[in-house]
């Protein structure tokens, strides 16, 4: 049977032996995050918007990398899927973006501090993170999808799909109703003004105003009036 | 107990209850705010009760830690401690440095780093209070009538926990590397010194209730903590996954992680074995049970659930979801809540003199949390299994399935008032035990 002394050299050769694996492979890895992390693109400004990050505790509801709370949306491709637009939107008043549903705090960020973490959730998206998150592999490709007039504005998924449906993809339950038919409901200067200033068309209405260049406005009421 | 000095103690397990408390009721918050629930936003954002709740969880552990080093080193050294004045000084230091962390994270003021959200002048504050309990550990253990394995292992599992709190206050730029270094605090404690602190206590609880001859209770000690820093220390590489580190930290971790369960199990056994082998009958029945009921659910909570959602393959897809708050649940309350209770239930009776272990509501407590802890899990683990499959696999919004799985928290909530109703009844008994008193100092009834 084991005797007491050989268990404690089992303790101490086995910590040594693992702790000496661990600094020399840490020491390896900090070799390798450079590259792996495009750090040659780590600007002041995303550094700034890392600090505003930790500053006001975004991980006590988010995850980023897939670490922090569960709370609310996982934020690495978050620049990727939703655009800078969106994401500015957002930090200025994020129950104007998502009206009923789940509250964030708003942070009265100026706008460099929007752009800083702009550039720093720019930068996150971009980290080879050996293939995290992974790709929904069972998503089921909507039927009706393909029937969608094509040249869709990026914009649709961008911002409108977060609150609209269309097609059967985009937010099922609101607070926007479905897009699809809009065409044949509504006509083109009705959409225009619309999506120009919601508040003036329906007064109390939850459809925040985007502030939307013209030529966007063009783009989307020309596609969206093609919806029948 | 023997040693005016332990009486310290006392002080310890009290504001760990009452950290405990605050505890589980930033906990409701969140599980309503979960369920939709979310009046108190403009007061104490989900942010803010989350930090709170974890930030309480380390604390009243790690108070339960030191209370439970201040009970057990006078014990094994046979000698009071250095300097008493001293240990109440770094109690007191220790409660206000919490209390201004625990307000602080209701005034945005904090660094937002999971587990380490302590703003950066208090984490000096915190050094220097750490520094004062190794000292006056240390110097009893240093000029103890004797040395035993047991207080050696704690005292290294104290102080390599306190120097392993250094690399989370390094500063640094990238998300990566601030990642890289957090792990080093956070896994190294839970899944490393932390479990050489709870493997010291549990062996100097069972070596005190089951009268198990010593030298075979501290040889499975270390075989134990031989396993723990064998798969623990590279076992961190299941951290290392997906932050931006190289690819090979998905062999290393994923190998040693699954190698982690082993020292929980050993534990485990080994409790179950010692309990059956010892020939005291030891009057304090739920101790026992307590320190039992650890060595079991934390190889259950820590060792199994951490071990079904490590390996790379699983964890592509649970990183980062409900089913790490599933695991991170019983994993705590199994290692190391129940074993800072276990030692309490021990202790309490030998400071105050008052024989309540054994009551009603003692063992109600020891049964209401334990079935609500573990119905707490479930819940989590539907939720988050539900989670994954709609939003990693079938790619629908995070929103839309938040929506869908309210329901489940529903019976989070419920699983939580049983285990609530327990922890209130524990605290209730530790108050109705009343102060330590100077009469128990040298006398032998309970030990």
């Amino acid at each position: 049977m084991l005797s007491k002394k050989s268990a404690r050299t089992f303790f101490i050769a086995g910590t040594v032996i693992t702790f000496g694996c661990f600094i020399v492979l840490t020491i390896d890895t900090f070799k390798k995050i450079p590259a792996q992390t495009n750090q040659h693109n780590l600007s002041e400004s995303a550094i700034r918007g890392k600090h505003l990050f930790d500053q006001n505790n975004c991980m006590g509801c988010h995850t980023i990398m897939g670490e922090g709370a569960y709370y609310a949306p996982e934020l690495t491709k978050t620049y990727e899927k939703r655009g800078a637009k969106f994401i500015e939107m957002m930090l200025t008043d994020p129950e104007k973006m998502f009206p009923g549903k789940r509250k964030m705090v708003k942070y009265n960020f100026t706008a460099q501090e929007k752009q800083d973490l702009i550039a720093f959730l720019k930068w996150v998206g971009e980290i080879d993170l050996n293939g995290f998150p992974p790709k929904p592999d069972l998503q089921v490709s909507q039927q009706s999808v393909s029937n969608l007039p094509g040249n869709q504005p990026s914009i649709i998924q961008d911002m409108c799909m977060s609150c609209h449906s269309l097609g059967g993809q985009g937010s099922q339950e609101g607070p926007g109703p479905a897009l699809d038919g809009v065409g044949s409901k509504y006509g083109v200067e009705y959409l225009r003004r619309w999506l120009s200033n919601p508040e003036e068309v329906k007064p109390g209405t939850e459809m925040p105003n985007l502030e939307l260049d013209k030529e966007t406005i063009d783009e989307l009421v020309s596609y969206l009036s093609k919806l029948k | 107990m023997k040693y005016n000095s332990q009486k310290v103690a006392y002080w310890f397990f009290a504001l760990s209850m009452l950290l405990f408390g605050i505890q589980i009721t930033y906990g409701f918050i969140m599980g309503f705010a979960h369920m939709g629930f979310d009046v108190l936003h403009g007061w104490i954002p989900f942010n803010t009760a989350r930090a709170v709740h974890t930030n309480c969880l380390v604390m009243w552990l790690l108070s339960g830690f030191m209370g439970a080093a201040y009970f057990i080193i006078p014990d094994e050294c046979e000698r009071e401690l250095i300097n008493p004045k001293l240990a109440y000084v770094q109690l007191i230091s220790f409660a206000i440095v919490g209390v201004i962390a625990l307000i602080g994270f209701h005034f945005n003021w904090w660094e937002g780093r999971k587990f380490l959200e302590i703003p950066r002048p208090l984490d000096y504050l915190v050094v220097i209070n750490v520094l004062i309990f190794i000292y006056l550990i240390g110097g009893t253990i240093w000029k103890a009538k004797r040395y035993t394995t047991t207080s050696i292992v704690l005292f290294f599992g104290l102080l390599m926990a306190a120097l392993l709190y250094l690399p989370g206050m390094l500063n640094t730029v990238s998300q990566t590397v601030d990642s890289f270094w957090r792990w080093w605090v956070v896994h190294l404690w839970v899944e490393g010194v932390w479990e050489l602190i709870m493997g010291a206590i549990l062996s100097y609880l069972l070596i005190k209730l089951t009268g198990v001859d010593r030298e075979i209770a501290e040889k499975w000690l270390y075989v134990i903590v031989g396993f723990t820093f064998l798969s623990g220390i590279l076992g961190t590489g299941h951290h290392y996954y997906y932050i931006g580190t190289p690819k090979y930290w998905l062999i290393i971790g994923g190998v040693f992680s699954a190698l982690e369960p082993l020292a929980f199990l050993g534990m485990a056994i080994y409790a179950v074995k010692v309990k059956n082998l010892g020939e005291r009958n030891h009057p304090n029945k739920m101790a026992l049970a307590w320190s039992i009921g650890c060595a079991i659910l934390s190889f259950v909570g820590a060792g199994f659930l951490g071990f079904a959602h490590t390996l790379p393959q699983v964890n592509l897809y649970t990183h980062g979801t409900l089913v790490t708050a599933m695991h991170g649940h019983l994993a705590f309350w199994g290692a190391y809540a129940m074993i800072v209770i276990a030692l309490i239930t021990y202790a309490l009776p030998q400071l105050t003199g008052r024989k309540l272990h054994d009551s009603k509501l003692g063992v109600f407590a020891f049964w209401s949390a334990n079935i609500g802890m573990i119905m707490m899990t479930i819940a989590f683990g539907i939720a988050g299994v539900a989670q994954v499959y709609l939003e990693r696999k079938l790619g629908l919004e995070f929103l839309s399935v938040q929506s869908e799985i309210e329901v489940h928290f529903l019976g989070l909530v419920l699983a939580a008032l049983v285990f609530s109703s327990g922890c209130i009844a524990f605290i209730w008994n530790f108050v109705k035990h009343g102060m330590p008193r100077d009469t128990q100092i040298g006398s032998k009834v309970y030990e």
